[in-house]
């Protein structure tokens, strides 16, 4: 007998131990209720200290609005943070409420099944302050998976000191720019710099460039190649011509100065011998801060000596989705309500995720003159120029290493423009192909 | 006074082992078994992480022929296990003979040289190492007060590797209490044998220290080569595996491929990979350092 309890003991032991560090069900769906139960929820992004504070900020707005509806903040910096979100969706243990990157539907919901489908939830998630142009950048076959936060582009943002120091005005044709270089470059100073590093911003404004020359799309939104390997030959030519003028920094010394550190952590940049950046006009707020207040102003939007204008880009900047496996679907619904579309949480984040689609939002910080800084400058610059709209491809991880290869190349001096253009030309043609399958 | 006698209240039977060890059994099956076996069949599919992965049998291992990526993956590993391995077997062997010495406050000073070890490469780490090797850091000021022109340690390949090697090195603390040990168990009339006999420090130590430590040595020398041949935190915290793929080891790229490029199925083949070029470099090591091993019987 003692025997046998043993024997059942042993297995008891393996079985409740397996049983514990078994993988759950990820793909189960709680489905509505129709009432907002007290509850706990887990909801990320990332971004800079400006939105952590004003995110921070909302969410106790929230707690008191709804007393029963915890919510417990993940958050951090851009490196690192897809890594950390595919981890989640992979192991199902994603947050309930997640703000997503536009290229991420595609590859975590190539068939709109990878989310939640928001079109489920409209009892608490209201989305009549929405065009229907903006809420399909996150409908993916037929589901909608994401709602989009702000509509953003890339703009051009200076340090008033830098160039004052010059008496120069900031450019505002791609040749002016050049010329700046050697200005700058007498005191061994730089108009702009281009981040290489994950965000693949030195790709991004050659490709603006070629864009503009050409009319063709770098790639379309169902994820074809429109340049030739001609065009991205100049591309990178245009890039080298760069760093030749010294308008930019080169790799190599972008890398020994700042190490792996992003551009707005660089002392170049703190000092101002680095004068300007290209960002986001969403996401301009972490450069914002580490200048002194009003030092950082937008400049105008390049164009070609003969007035061309255009290539330039804009995209859902970020988006909010619910995880497919959350067991609040209304709470988290409404949470996201709240995000998107209510007067007071839109005075507390401002514009430190763009400025917002949602016209609740917009319409709530332009009665209070928030509507203003350099988000919105940037949205108005690229209101008034013909914008494309990047595709989601574009942004995929595997395709900003093509790009950083292919500069890195060309700036260390390890093959011409043409050999990489055709390297970079021939792996986007081979891995489009195999993403699209 | 009479002695208390305690009984096990269930008794020992055949079976008792088996509870005893039942959860490092379930352990291993659940941490060690099933992610080798289940790595090596997603090894043969195309899978994303997120959706059911499709079986295209060995085209992982096919593809790896034509991966740059992973060859200059494979180069910059094998070409830091090498740079590292040796080193730090050195400076840990000295460290721990002179911290073997009975001298006053030894202890304070093992502890001390044990520190680095802990801190690992977390954000504190990759910030000093920005303000001593970025270009204006502290290593090229000592340079230029030295008359010496300035390293580009994070822009050219060969100082980022030695500059990953250099934060490892320094981290010898493991390596070192192992010798440690095993230095502490050799008596000491051998050396002082040696020494009435008219031999000298250096003469001991390589005569009669050294062929007393050729386990453990062993030992660390397979430990620390593992170790390298995974290396991925280094790298990835400090220099994002470049420039130009020079400090890219296989570790970033499994990472890569994993949670970046959303390509699971490959980066379990790599994971393969490394198991098998970590295999094969032990057994190289285990048959080149064969005949000066003791076997223990």
């Amino acid at each position: 007998m003692k025997n046998i309890i043993k024997k059942l003991a042993a297995l008891g032991c393996c079985a409740i131990t397996l049983y514990a560090c078994g993988g759950r069900k990820s793909n189960t769906v709680t489905l509505p209720d129709g009432q907002l139960d007290p509850c706990t929820l887990r909801f990320s992004w990332w971004g800079g200290d400006d939105r952590h504070a004003a995110t921070l900020e909302a969410i106790k707005q929230w707690e008191q609005l709804h007393p029963g509806i915890h919510i417990t903040p993940e958050y951090g910096g851009w490196d690192g943070w897809t890594e950390k979100v595919s981890a989640q969706l992979s192991g199902g243990t994603a947050p309930d409420v997640m703000q997503i990157n536009y290229d991420w539907l595609i590859n975590m919901s190539p068939d709109g099944e990878g989310f939640y489908d928001l079109d489920e939830l409209k009892g608490f998630l209201d989305l009549t302050g929405y065009d229907e142009d903006v809420l399909s950048f996150g409908r993916i076959g037929g589901h909608l998976n994401a709602v989009t936060v702000s509509v953003s582009g890339r703009g051009l943002f200076y340090n008033s000191g830098s160039y004052s120091r010059f008496g120069q005005e900031y450019p505002s044709t791609w040749s002016e720019l050049i010329e700046l270089g050697g200005i700058f470059g007498k005191e061994d100073m730089y108009p702009i710099d281009l981040d290489t590093q994950s965000g693949g911003t030195a790709w991004y404004f050659a490709v603006v460039y070629i864009q503009q020359k050409t009319g063709r799309t770098f790639i379309t939104m169902d994820g074809e190649l429109g340049f030739t390997p001609e065009d991205i030959e100049a591309a990178l030519e245009f890039y080298k011509e760069l760093e030749d003028c010294h308008v930019i920094r080169g790799v190599k010394q972008h890398t020994d100065q700042d190490g792996n550190s992003a551009l707005y952590q660089s002392p170049e940049f703190i000092s101002g011998r680095v004068g300007g950046v290209l960002e986001w006009g969403s996401s301009v707020g972490k450069y914002e801060m580490v200048l002194p207040e009003g030092a950082l102003q937008a400049g105008p939007l390049l164009t070609g000596d003969n007035g061309e204008q255009g290539g330039w880009m804009i995209k859902p900047s970020l988006m909010y989705a619910v995880s497919l496996g959350t067991g609040h679907p209304d709470e988290a619904a409404a949470f996201m309500d709240f995000m998107l579309n209510d007067a007071e949480c839109a005075q507390i984040l401002g514009t430190t995720r763009g400025i917002p689609s949602s016209r609740y939002a917009a319409e709530s910080l332009e009665s209070s003159g928030k509507l203003t800084g350099l988000a919105q400058e940037n949205a108005e610059m690229l209101g008034s120029t013909e914008t494309v709209t990047i595709s989601p491809y574009m942004e995929l991880s595997r395709m900003k290493e093509y790009y950083n290869e292919a500069i890195e190349k060309v700036s260390y001096g390890k093959a011409g423009t043409r050999e990489a253009a055709q390297e970079m030309y021939d792996a986007i043609e081979t891995y489009l192909e195999k993403i699209k399958k | 006074m009479k002695k208390k006698a305690y009984r096990n209240p269930v008794g020992v039977s055949r079976y008792t082992g088996l509870l005893l060890v039942s959860p490092f059994i379930a352990g291993f099956l659940v941490f060690t078994l099933y992610p080798f076996i289940s790595s090596f069949l997603l090894g043969l599919t195309d899978y994303d992480g997120i959706h059911q992965p499709d079986f295209i049998g060995l085209e992982n291992y096919r593809y790896m022929l034509d991966n740059d990526d992973l060859h200059a993956a494979v180069k910059a590993t094998l070409t830091y296990m090498v740079i590292l391995v040796p080193l730090k077997l050195v400076i840990s062997l000295l460290t721990a003979v002179l911290l073997n010495k009975e001298l006053k406050g030894i202890g304070v000073y093992r502890t001390i040289f044990y520190i680095p070890s802990i801190l690992g490469s977390n954000l504190a780490i990759v910030i000093m190492w920005q303000f001593l090797f970025t270009s204006g850091g502290l290593v090229n000021q000592l340079l230029s007060a030295a008359g010496l022109p300035d390293v580009s340690w994070y822009g050219s390949g060969a100082h980022s590797m030695l500059m990953i090697v250099l934060l490892r090195l320094w981290e010898f603390g493991s390596a070192m209490i192992l010798f440690l040990n095993a230095l502490r168990d050799i008596p000491r009339e051998y050396s002082e044998a040696a020494k009435v006999d008219g031999c000298g420090d250096v003469r001991c130590f390589f005569r009669i220290t050294l062929p007393l430590l050729k386990n453990v040595l062993f030992l660390n020398l397979i430990l620390q080569t593992i170790s390298a041949l995974q290396e991925f935190n280094a790298p990835y915290m400090i220099t994002g595996g470049g420039p130009m793929r020079s400090t890219y080891t296989i570790g970033m790229l499994i990472y890569n491929e994993m949670f970046r490029y959303h390509d699971a199925g490959y980066a379990n083949a790599v994971s393969w990979l490394l198991f098998a070029i970590a295999t094969v470099i032990v057994l190289i090591l285990y048959r080149v350092t064969g005949k000066g091993r003791e076997e223990y019987t």
